[in-house]
């Protein structure tokens, strides 16, 4: 027997939530722009595995192409053109990442660049935008049949938008302002450990050695540090209210401009629930920083299994006609899950994968 | 050996040289870093729980637990003595940690002992067992207060609340996980 897999009333909120989230860029004068979900090249990120596919060329030889895991390297080109602002909803793809309640290979992301600013401008906007998606969709999350009933009387009797968060206590929680705290300082709270004075890989690994972790010899910074968050830090800022983590050491490598103190970059994480929801940087301007990572990287991907082309040329968009300004990507599914009060992303998304994996002849 | 990304709920890993059992296993991946996993982990010598962390590329070891049918011979109260009938091979399994499940050993029985390689960590007792009762006062009349029951004792010592009616001699059934009486048997 066929089983329904569709919850109408999701699909409808998805449809209210895209609505919105137009609506709050397009009135602050964001570009919406509609970009490719085929590359050529991508900029090489060594903890990513992708899709790759081929253009069948007739008569010539085929051309590799990959699906791209977010659609960065389009708007930084478009930014170095002099595009302004812009934003856009698109679907990205992501391989060799387990399937779970916060996983789908193919899931939807909401990147929006601002120019003429920088990562503690982003903070600012994207309270604002929670603030208008509250206001905009809690009515609607309120009169939503589901699990436990969320029609109450309360929602019923409609006062104001915003008091309608009275009674829906998951929603309330997402209110700006969002509590803010540098890596540094959650770190040194939750393990003890300072990382101001642990900027060597080595010093790193006998300090979180000593912590009980299992350490392998030889593994990078980020990696020591990364088992450190994940096992430490984590799970102890797993709380229900928006926290966003400042100032990411420079040990990891990304795109963002280096903080006035050179150990931490312009960097930040929206997490909640211990779920990171969003990653913001201020934007890496500098040619040569943008080709010393793409080096680093690629030789970092060298164990890939699905490896891909990077444009060597790529470096060269940035520099002095490069706009000072900050990118946010934000999960879509994720930040969905969280206004309707779910806590597995097949359940907010259309035929997620474990979904039609486990229906078809394909297992 | 198997790749940490690899483990699954139910498995028997080596960590710090003691077997432990996954109990639960969570994927995480931080942004911008590579995949690890999450594992809650109870020892199954001491069933003290450690929650560990790995990259989902690290190796970790495994540790080779299986079951193995033997017959409870007696209990010198240090170790229980036990015999696999078809190797005649014999075990002494420490008291030490089992001690709950003293009472539900019966001599001649069989139990199937849980193995790390050579040494057995446990024993899985039946989770219902009959019982002989081998002491029992008469049932009190009046007393209905309590549902009318009593405390009886079994062959193994222990105590178990029966209803009024069960007498010494006669068998019951016993639900080891709760210690509650379920039946009389007949036979």
């Amino acid at each position: 027997m066929l089983v329904s897999m569709i919850n109408h009333a999701m699909v409808r909120l998805r449809s209210l939530l895209v609505r919105e989230i137009r609506a709050f860029f397009q009135a602050r004068g964001y570009l919406e722009v509609d970009t490719p979900k085929l590359a050529p090249s991508l900029i090489p990120e060594a903890h990513l595995e992708v899709f790759a596919t081929e253009l069948i060329n007739p008569d010539h030889p085929c051309v590799p192409l990959f699906l791209i895991p977010s659609p960065e390297v389009w708007h930084k080109r478009l930014l170095a053109e002099g595009s302004g602002s812009i934003f856009e909803i698109t679907h990205c793809f992501r391989n060799g990442e387990q399937i779970g309640p916060y996983h789908n290979p193919e899931f939807t992301m909401l990147e929006y660049y601002t120019v003429d600013a920088d990562h503690l401008d982003s903070i600012t906007i994207t309270e604002a935008l929670f603030t208008h998606l509250l206001d905009a969709l809690t009515p609607e999350i309120a009169a939503m049949p589901g699990p436990g009933g969320r029609r109450s009387e309360q929602s019923r009797n409609a006062p104001p938008a915003r008091d309608l968060t009275v009674g829906h206590r998951h929603l309330e929680r997402l209110l700006p302002p969002f509590t803010r705290t540098s890596v540094r300082d959650s770190v040194l709270e939750h393990t003890g450990l300072d990382l101001d004075l642990l900027t060597d890989s080595e010093s790193l690994r006998t300090a979180v050695r000593q912590l009980g972790l299992h350490v392998e010899d030889e593994e990078s910074w980020a990696d020591t540090f990364n088992r450190l968050f994940v096992d430490r830090v984590e799970p102890a800022i797993a709380t229900d209210r928006p926290l966003i983590l400042t100032d990411y050491p420079s040990g990891i490598p990304v795109l963002a401009s280096e903080g006035n103190d050179p150990r931490y970059r312009n960097r930040w994480e929206l997490y909640v629930n211990g779920v990171e929801l969003a990653n913001c940087y201020a934007e890496e301007t500098d040619a040569n920083a943008v080709a010393h990572f793409f080096a680093e990287q690629t030789a970092a991907k060298r164990d890939a299994r699905v490896p891909h082309a990077v444009d060597p040329d790529y470096p060269h968009h940035f520099g002095p006609s490069f706009p000072r300004c900050s990118g946010v990507a934000l999960g879509v599914d994720r930040l969905l899950m969280l206004l309707a009060g779910e806590i597995n992303m097949s359940r907010v998304i259309l035929f997620g994968m474990s979904g039609i994996l486990s229906v078809s002849n394909y297992r | 050996m198997i790749r940490a990304g690899g483990i699954e709920k139910g498995m028997c890993l080596l960590i710090k040289g003691e077997p432990h059992a996954v109990a639960e296993r969570e994927f995480v991946n931080p942004g911008k870093g590579s995949a690890f996993v999450r594992l809650k982990l109870k020892n199954l010598r001491t069933g003290l729980v450690l929650r560990e962390t790995y990259k989902s590329n690290d190796n970790v070891e495994t540790a080779d637990v299986f079951d193995r049918d033997v017959q409870f011979l007696y209990s010198d109260g240090e170790n229980f003595h036990c015999m696999d009938m078809e190797s005649y091979e014999q075990f002494d399994v420490p008291m030490a940690g089992l001690e709950d499940k003293a009472n539900y050993m019966k001599e001649g029985d069989t139990y199937t002992l849980v193995m790390w390689e050579t040494t057995p960590i446990d024993i899985k007792i039946p989770l219902k067992m009959v019982f002989v009762v081998t002491e029992a006062a008469e049932g009190v009349k009046g007393d209905t207060v309590q549902g009318a029951s009593k405390i009886v004792k079994v062959e193994t010592g222990l105590e178990v609340k029966v209803p009024i009616f069960i007498k010494e001699g006669e068998k019951i059934l016993v639900n080891t996980e709760s210690g509650d009486y379920v039946e009389r048997v007949n036979t």
